[in-house]
């Protein structure tokens, strides 16, 4: 058993979650607790490995492929174990329908196996693969690593999860170059990669976001706080306790271009602030072409309501002149603006004022243009008009650019409050 | 209570909590393998209940500690009881007491606030301790719960280590206000609490409030469940779904129509732009229409 748990915390790792040698040693014991009824030995794992519902999905996965394979290993398994084949078959025939004991079987039957043969089967179990050779090899050596942590018997279901993560190290490479792959060279495969990469950022993004919001160090004074802590040396010093810093309530307004220069930058930086929502006091999307449409996320995708045209022209001074006409209650003193386009505007009126007006009214107004810095203000870029009213400017080409930008918007503001920090020399401002 | 995975189902199923497999395992595991329960989830999703049903589950106490910003040690764990010192010291005096005689007491138990924490560990048998929303603590305060949760002891300077007789069963709570360390997440069993499904729900109403009739409390479960689907700043909560069908109850609602809704309303949102969009989508929920 103690294999099986580590062989799917290896697994769990390679899908990029995060997991200690402790939380794997509890997991050991929570399903020696819970025992091997499936649904029950689901949630023991999940329970003791998974502490991020947003891995939940992946986890569901991972276990399913995982019991299916530790079966059908177990049925390839020539020799003995007749009874365990059988209900191995009958599972895997059914899609891992109920087979209510089939690790323990299966840990039992692994233990006892020396290791040649097994290295055999291992071997073939690879061959038996389409796969190209130099995966192959790469596999059999992590297929090696992973018997080597856990135990020297495990070859046999150690070959499994070895493929896996051979191809898991491909696939974390592309994850990672694709974050800083400028949005303008996507197409559409690289956008679906990109919509994977984005999990873990989002994540990640969450973290860091979450940690602009300790105590301060300096600030208001915790008058209680420290007259207490003062009262038990009988007020002789006074050690100041500063009051915490509150993270002052924050609405966010999304308004994103979706034409197609710029939808794919857009759709992933709605994904990205949909998994921050929590964070803010109210977070509405819009999304726009030359009409305002409010954007959602069901399943994954991005469904506008009401539908856009896509294959209208942006036109951002309608587009504006609508958020301020439909949306005023939107726009309040604790509204963020953040808006995402390049500001081509096929030369239509730009309408700055109305931005210099939605401007004054809230309490920032930040722009993302998705489009590298040396194509702002040429051609049909309005985006000069603009930044003129915008309390920052700042260029997202990648992921990784777009996950900053939003953290610096996120940022606290000296003295308090997590608020857009009208910095005097925003990146890539105009002179 | 001898604590296996039936004896929890079962000690669940008398507390009335209407719980799925996946809470059972959660408790069972926390209390099996004994280590603190992180449960996240919604506001009013019954996370706090969980440590409500575990303590009535083992008959024992509840010790409560509710988190805030700014809470510190003090008011956590113990404090001196200065008032008591001085008074003390002040006895002595009149006493004639040597220095020493006095000092030797000062710091003994008799002088110690206990705060919730410490109260947990010292408590002679196995109690439940539930820190509620622990994300609005600082930081800090985090960091000084890892040690406490990992080893159950506590050092007071003048005082000594103080060991658990008994590990509690710790409950911790939180509703994601901020992102909670990985040290933390990592030392606890984790559980994600979800509203209830649509049936479900009619369970539990059916449960707390026997009065109302059965297809009514189906007709607000799914009711509920459809308003929960929507965009709303406060979904509402199991305990005001609940309130919600005692009202039924009260008025003697045998319908629920859109007249019926639209008058109780209130019960379910809590805020006004919540309430102005429900009413304008109302023929469309599940429930309303009959």
């Amino acid at each position: 058993m103690r294999r099986l748990v580590a062989q799917i915390v290896e697994e769990l790792r390679a899908a990029d979650i995060r997991i200690s040698p402790a939380e794997a040693i509890d997991a050991i014991r929570a399903v020696a607790a819970a025992g091997f009824e499936r649904d029950r030995m689901r949630e023991a794992l999940a329970a003791a490995l998974i502490k991020d519902e947003a891995d939940r999905p992946a986890f569901d996965r991972i276990f399913t492929a995982w019991l299916r394979r530790t079966i059908t290993t177990e049925a390839r398994d020539p020799g003995s174990h007749t009874g365990v084949i059988g209900a191995g078959k009958k599972s895997s025939a059914d899609g891992g329908g109920r087979p209510d004991k089939p690790p323990e079987s299966a840990s039992e039957a692994a233990a006892p196996q020396s290791t040649p043969p097994t290295e055999d089967e291992s071997e073939s179990a690879s061959k038996s693969k389409t796969q190209e050779s130099d995966e192959t090899d790469n596999s059999r050596d992590d297929a090696d690593d992973s018997g080597d942590q856990s135990d020297q018997s495990s070859y046999d279901i150690g070959a499994g999860s070895g493929e896996s993560s051979g191809i898991d190290a491909i696939e974390k490479a592309r994850l990672k170059a694709i974050e800083r792959l400028p949005f303008t060279n996507y197409s559409e495969l690289e956008f679906e990669t990109a919509r994977i990469a984005l999990a873990p950022l989002i994540r990640r993004f969450r973290v860091r976001a979450g940690r602009r919001l300790r105590a301060a160090r300096r600030g208001r004074v915790d008058f209680r706080r420290t007259i207490r802590a003062a009262i038990q040396r009988g007020g002789a010093m006074v050690d100041l306790k500063m009051r915490a810093r509150r993270p002052r309530r924050v609405d966010l307004l999304i308004l994103a271009d979706v034409s197609g220069s710029v939808r794919y930058a857009a759709t992933l930086m709605l994904e990205l602030s949909a998994g921050v929502r929590k964070m803010f006091r109210r977070t509405s999307s819009f999304v726009f072409i030359d009409k305002l449409a409010e954007a959602d996320f069901e399943d994954g995708h991005l469904v506008m309501t009401p539908p856009l045209d896509l294959y209208a022209r942006s036109d951002f001074g309608r587009v504006l002149a609508e958020l301020r006409d439909r949306h005023a209650q939107l726009l309040g003193p604790a509204t963020i603006v953040i808006i995402l386009g390049d500001g081509r505007n096929n030369r239509r009126p730009a309408r700055a004022d109305i931005l210099g007006e939605i401007a004054r009214r809230c309490r920032a107004v930040c722009w993302l243009n998705p489009e590298p810095i040396d194509r702002w203000g040429r051609g049909d870029s309005a985006i000069e008009n603009y930044v003129r009213h915008a309390d920052l400017l700042i260029a997202a080409t990648n992921l990784r650019e777009l996950e900053d930008a939003m953290l610096t918007i996120g940022r606290p503001r000296r003295g308090g409050g997590s608020a857009v920090n009208p910095a005097p020399n925003p990146v890539g401002r105009f002179a | 209570m001898d604590i296996t995975a039936q004896a929890v189902g079962e000690g669940l199923r008398r507390a009335n909590y209407i719980a799925n497999q996946r809470i059972e395992t959660a408790i069972f595991l926390a209390l099996a393998i004994d280590k603190p329960l992180l449960i996240e989830g919604p506001a009013g999703a019954g996370k706090t209940e969980v440590a409500k049903v575990i303590a009535a589950m083992l008959d024992t106490e509840l010790i409560r500690l509710q988190c805030y910003e700014g809470l510190d040690e003090a008011r956590a764990l113990y404090e001196w009881n200065y008032q008591k010192q001085l008074l003390r010291l002040q006895a002595g005096e009149h006493e004639g007491l040597a220095w020493d005689q006095v000092s030797s007491h000062l710091f003994s138990r008799d002088y110690l606030l206990e705060r919730p924490l410490l109260r947990a560990i010292s408590s002679p048998r196995t109690v439940v301790l539930l820190i509620d929303e622990i994300d609005k603590a600082d930081e800090e305060f985090e960091a000084f719960l890892l040690e406490l949760l990992s080893d159950f002891q506590v050092s007071i300077p003048e005082l000594g280590t103080v060991r658990a007789l008994h590990h509690p069963a710790v409950v911790l709570t939180s509703n994601r206000a901020r992102e909670l360390s990985e040290a933390l997440r990592r030392r606890c069993l984790h559980l994600f609490i979800d509203f209830p499904t649509p049936d479900q729900e009619r369970r539990i109403i059916e449960l707390k409030v026997p009065e109302l009739d059965e297809h009514l409390a189906a007709a607000a479960a799914r009711y509920v469940a459809g308003l929960r689907k929507m965009r709303l700043r406060k979904p509402p909560s199991i305990a005001e779904t609940l309130d919600w069908a005692r009202a039924l109850v009260r008025l003697g609602v045998r319908e629920l129509d859109n007249a019926a809704v639209r008058s109780t309303l209130g019960l379910l949102l809590k805020h006004d732009e919540d309430r102005v969009a429900v009413e304008g989508k109302a023929g469309n929920i599940p429930g309303s229409s009959r």
